[in-house]
């Protein structure tokens, strides 16, 4: 099944490249002008479930890359393979990385878009709310990313704070 | 008439967990809704880089606090994945005996949280003593009653202790000769049913392309379920069927939860018979020097909400470089929600949202 796809995307994406690891899985890199027309494509061919939307931060090569991870509703009648799910990867610059929203393609990637825009800080172009969807502030860094201090943050924000009793007016 | 913004949550009656929603209102009927996740983010998946790949148990499991066990679960799956481990065979089978008992332990939970929200206190009552005696074995068993860090890459911490598959058996006797007290009182009760019949319905198309798993797509005919399409552990070892319904409302989803304690129950027993003898855990390196290999995994579970699923990335150090869990509320609770309540009334928020088995920290992680 996957050889078979594979051979499909390589014929009609020029710009990708694939390969298939032991357990079968599929993974598929393409550049991020051609992400939502291999989304698509990948939906018309049986991947009509996206199960994930993730980002990862490579800072040393200044990168952030999105991974989809797609899967297919099977019933467990159906025994015609394909149950791995499958990856597809795009990287965009780390300095002003924007990507294209992949929502009218797959509605439930609406989430996790804005959670990747409020913890990695990629902006996606047609999300129709990219409002914070955790955090309360904007912060400088997107706290997701490998430069963003957890330690360094708590100690600034609540290392401040007095311990109990200390700094308080007893009632 | 006029519409009016109303603020459902975190503090609500109505409302189970730290959760929101900005509902659009006319009158009594919702016309739009916007789910406000994130007064339970706690940046897990950030502080997991920091920790090795041990010290991260403590952590996932506390992401759902309901069923605890399919998160360690999940992530002992992608370490093994990642590091090729292979489990041996006993381990598998209590891993899933373990894992069935966590699933009817929720399912109690969630029925406590349902019966309790709808004013049926006595049989939330119920639901919650039932669950108490299977945190019993569970304390017997792990030594913890909620988080127990049971499942360790693998394999399982220790063998049952002696005498401890006779006294399950008990409890689940104990638990499952009330099935028709909770038939008459709550899953056939005429109250119940016109209240919940017809509510907050998720057609099959919806469920597909919101991302619906667990009981929301089985609700609606449809047999997915992961210990059956994509069999871990020992699902594949005994024989089991896929409860569903057909009409995609909170009456079916409830439904589907009362039949799948009664299968895991049987499950629970077939795998007991099944069991074979033989260790229960693979020697793993030095846990505080564990080194694991370069490469990324995508594993999947079938927690009692639905899919759940952790994407786990190794950059050969001693901790992992990412990890991001996909958790059936996720979908649920922001995407189907969202297209639920539209059109229902805001007396059936609590009712639709809990049918749908959403849990707030499962979100926000």
């Amino acid at each position: 099944m996957s050889d078979s796809l594979r051979d499909r995307l390589e014929v009609v994406f020029k710009d990708i490249s694939s390969e298939v690891d032991v357990d079968g899985r599929l993974t598929v890199h393409a550049n991020p002008a051609s992400v939502l027309s291999v989304l698509g494509f990948l939906k018309d061919d049986g991947y009509d479930y996206l199960v994930l939307v993730s980002c990862i931060d490579w800072i040393d090569e200044g990168a952030l890359e999105v991974v989809y991870v797609l899967s297919r509703y099977l019933d467990p009648a159906d025994t015609d393979g394909g149950r791995v799910p499958m990856l597809l990867k795009t990287r965009v610059p780390r300095e002003s990385p924007v990507l294209a929203s992949s929502i009218e393609i797959f509605p439930v990637a609406e989430p996790h878009e804005r959670e990747i825009h409020e913890l990695f800080g990629i902006r996606f172009y047609g999300h129709p709310r990219l409002t914070p969807l955790f955090l309360e502030r904007e912060y400088e860094v997107p706290p997701f990313r490998k430069d963003f201090d957890t330690r360094q943050y708590v100690e600034e924000v609540f290392g401040n704070v007095p311990p109990v009793g200390e700094g308080t007016q007893a009632l | 008439m006029r519409e009016l913004d109303l603020y459902f949550g975190p503090q609500h009656l109505g409302m189970v967990g730290n959760f929101s929603i900005t509902l659009t209102v006319e009158g009594d009927r919702i016309m739009r809704a916007a789910a406000n996740p994130g007064y339970l983010h706690r940046g897990f998946e950030k502080l997991m880089e920091l920790r090795s790949w041990i010290k991260d148990f403590p952590l996932v499991c506390r992401m759902n606090v309901v069923e605890p066990d399919s998160m360690e679960m999940i992530y002992a799956m992608g370490v093994e994945k990642l590091a090729g481990i292979e489990v041996p065979e006993r381990a598998e089978f209590i891993r899933s005996i373990y894992l069935e008992m966590a699933r009817v332990g929720s399912h109690l939970f969630g029925l406590w949280a349902y019966a309790n929200m709808l004013g049926f206190d006595t049989v939330a009552q119920w639901a919650m003593y039932h669950r108490d005696l299977l945190l019993d074995r569970f304390e017997e068993l792990t030594g913890g009653r909620v988080y127990h860090i049971y499942i360790w890459p693998g394999g399982v911490r220790r063998d049952f202790p002696e005498g401890f598959e006779e006294r399950l058996v008990e409890t689940l006797h104990a638990i499952g000769g009330c099935v028709p007290d909770y038939d008459a009182a709550f899953f056939n009760n005429p109250i119940f049913r016109e209240r919940a019949k017809g509510v907050g319905t998720v057609t099959r198309e919806d469920a597909l392309a919101m991302g619906g798993t667990g009981q929301v797509m089985r609700a609606t005919g449809m047999a997915y379920d992961i210990r059956k399409v994509d069999p871990y552990a020992a699902y594949d070892r005994v024989p089991w069927e896929v409860p569903t319904r057909e009409d995609g409302d909170a009456y079916s989803r409830i439904q589907i939860v009362r039949d799948e304690m009664i299968e895991s129950v049987h499950m629970i027993f077939n795998l007991l018979d099944a069991m074979p003898q033989g260790p229960v855990y693979e020697r793993t390196p030095n846990p505080l020097k564990w080194r694991i290999p370069k490469g990324d995994a995508y594993v999947r579970c079938e927690s009692s909400r639905g899919e759940l699923g952790v994407y786990i990335l190794s950059n050969g150090g001693e901790s992992p470089h990412r990890v991001h869990f996909r958790t059936p509320s996720y979908p649920h609770g922001l995407t189907v929600l969202e297209k639920a309540l539209v059109g229902e009334s805001i007396s059936d928020v609590g009712n639709i949202m809990i049918s749908m088995y959403v849990v707030a920290p499962e979100i926000d992680r």
